[in-house]
């Protein structure tokens, strides 16, 4: 027999309270993970492969106002910039849907694959998109979803503008972030609406990454002190923003997580206590054979330690199987995009696991350490 | 046949604090046992017999005086060096046997031995010898479960053995037992005394018990009587 042996036999001695306490470990930790990977994906959202090169330029005062069409053309005039296409959210509900999960927008077709060149789609449908005003191209989560196809309409009434669209499909893109979104031309949107010559925001493509920081400046010095001032952003900085329009989420959801780990530290350190409690006697005897308090220690932090350790593998483990196997987009409605458990979200995990381990372990060892040959003798079975 | 003295206690006072009341369990009691003795240590409850005892096993600390067991004053050693000396020094024989239900006989003998730098094949060695000794070596992949009381008390016996202390304690080690297993057990500890001359104290309330020993003292409230 081994000292590991020991420690094993030790662990399942009880096995009903080694396989609740390992489940309750698990599901925590399982728990804690999700809420992790969720606090992630909200606050750090996933971006396109082609955003390194994207601007947004919205509204300085806010992006529910407008921008003039004019300023266009002082935008495609300033060096560096490839290619600009309005962008505006129609804010539509799909048929007679109460809420609809996907968004839609007004852009230029024309200018669809120079900025969005990762929505992948066969060059006729592109064609098909441009040639048609009442065209659209939907992803192709939203297109499965409904089971939508080529030359469907879709009629959509807006919760902003002050009219209803009828659109035509006339492509069906994947390969972006989030293929999800309806696109259709902007001009529609216009004529529709009665909002000719605004925009909800430009969309500017640089030409190099060398040109981000220098196109950016420029087009916000470019309408400075004008009716329509600008601020001009990275796409990511763009995603960021609405971030802090979730307001205090972050901090919610870390209140979640601290009373989950919070909990699991109490029921482990409770558990823990009971095991060692109820096998007095059985320490004392250890001592009485020569085993010194480190020894003693080192058994209940392995016990304690290892519990939570097959707890963490499960829990963690779980997690990240679960979420890689799962189209948590779809689960999600399209609400989470990747749902990835990150090395750092899994380390941060296995770290709670084995702080969990070792301060279940520290009371009971104390009171190992402070009991008496004799006294722990005395003690009951 | 009584060699030098193995054990040599002076003065040795053991008060006890109960809420306000100091009590006396131990009152300057000296006491010199001879190497290989069979000593029977009687005496009714509460006469400190057991505290004798646990003083002299190093898991209990005296108030005032000494207690040296092979020259080494027990009382002066620190919490590590008293469990190193325990560990190489005394085997513990209990009433209630107290072994480690998940541990075969086997593996409950072998306990002490996982302190000791011997390898996996000497610690089997010394753990079948033990358990021939005490005639289980046909139980040693039985848990405590499994066996008897009278068994159980002879994987205890060979637990003590298999370090080979110099000194053996036993505290009442057949107040579990019925009258043939009590037999056994007592003609296993005499005959560690009698051919493998080791010291053995017995605590015992039981005349019949202490028969078995080579000499008897007698405990009344905390001295030799």
């Amino acid at each position: 027999m081994s000292i590991e042996t020991f420690i094993i036999r030790n662990a399942l001695r009880n096995k009903r309270r080694a396989a609740l306490t390992v489940l309750s470990v698990a599901v925590s930790l399982f728990l804690l993970v999700t809420l992790l990977v969720a606090m992630r994906e909200l606050t750090q959202p996933p971006e396109d492969v082609g955003a390194a090169l994207r601007i947004a330029v919205r509204s300085r005062i806010s992006i529910a106002n407008l921008l003039p069409a004019r300023q266009r053309a002082v935008i495609e005039r300033i060096p560096g910039v490839e290619a600009v296409s309005p962008f505006s959210f129609f804010g539509g509900k799909y048929r007679d849907e109460e809420l609809t999960m996907f968004a839609q927008f007004g852009m230029d077709p024309k200018q669809l694959r120079p900025i969005f060149g990762e929505a992948k789609m066969p060059a006729e449908q592109y064609a098909a998109f441009e040639a048609d005003q009442r065209a659209c191209i939907v992803g192709k989560i939203t297109a499965d979803k409904y089971g939508l196809k080529i030359g469907d309409r879709m009629p959509f009434t807006s919760t902003l503008y002050p009219c209803d669209i009828q659109l035509i499909i006339a492509g069906i893109y994947s390969g972006t972030i989030d293929d999800r979104n309806v696109l259709f031309h902007h001009k529609y949107l216009e004529e529709a609406s009665g909002t000719e010559g605004q925009t909800g925001l430009w969309w500017v493509k640089a030409a190099s990454i060398a040109d981000m920081g220098p196109v950016t400046s420029a087009i916000n010095r470019a309408f400075a002190n004008s009716s329509a001032e600008v601020r001009a952003e990275t796409e990511r900085a763009f995603q960021l923003s609405f971030v802090s329009m979730l307001g205090n989420i972050k901090l919610f959801i870390t209140a979640i997580c601290s009373v989950v780990v919070f909990t699991l530290v109490l029921v482990s350190v409770s558990t823990m206590s009971m095991a060692v409690r109820e096998r007095f006697r059985e320490l004392a005897i250890l001592k009485a054979l020569g085993f010194r308090r480190r020894e003693l220690f080192v058994f209940i932090l392995a016990e304690s330690f290892g519990l939570a350790a097959v707890g963490a593998l499960v829990g963690i483990g779980g997690a990240l199987v679960l979420f890689t196997q799962m189209d948590m987009s779809r689960v999600t409605q399209g609400i989470m995009l990747t749902f990835e458990v990150t090395p750092r979200i899994m380390g941060l995990a296995g770290l709670v696991a084995a702080g969990l381990g070792i301060s279940a372990s520290i009371a009971p060892a104390i009171s190992v350490a402070r009991m008496s040959v004799v006294d722990g003798l005395k003690t009951l079975d | 046949m009584p060699g030098a003295p193995i054990v040599v206690i002076r003065e040795l006072s053991k008060v006890y604090r109960q809420g306000e009341i100091n009590v006396t369990a131990l009152n300057s009691i000296s006491l010199d046992i001879q190497a290989g003795e069979f000593l029977a240590l009687m005496g009714p409850s509460g006469s400190g017999k057991s505290t004798l005892l646990h003083i002299i096993a190093g898991i209990d600390r005296p108030t005032s005086g000494s207690c040296e067991v092979q020259g080494v004053d027990v009382t002066r050693l620190n919490e590590t060096e008293l469990a190193d000396w325990r560990n190489q020094n005394i085997g513990f024989v209990f009433q209630t046997f107290n072994l480690i239900p998940v541990l075969t006989a086997f593996e409950n003998v072998e306990l002490p031995l996982l302190l000791t730098r011997l390898s996996g094949r000497e610690r089997r060695r010394q753990v079948q010898t033990a358990l021939e000794l005490v005639g289980l070596a046909d139980r040693q992949k039985h848990l405590p479960r499994q066996l008897s009381g009278g068994q159980e008390q002879r994987v205890a016996i060979a637990r003590a053995l298999v370090t080979d202390p110099s000194l053996v304690v036993a505290d009442e080690p057949t107040g579990n037992l019925d009258s043939h297993s009590a037999q056994e057990v007592l003609a296993i500890l005499r005959t560690l005394s009698q051919t493998a001359n080791k010291t053995v104290i017995l605590v015992t309330h039981d005349p019949k018990a202490a028969a078995f020993g080579s000499r008897t003292v007698h405990l009344e409230k905390g001295e030799l009587a």
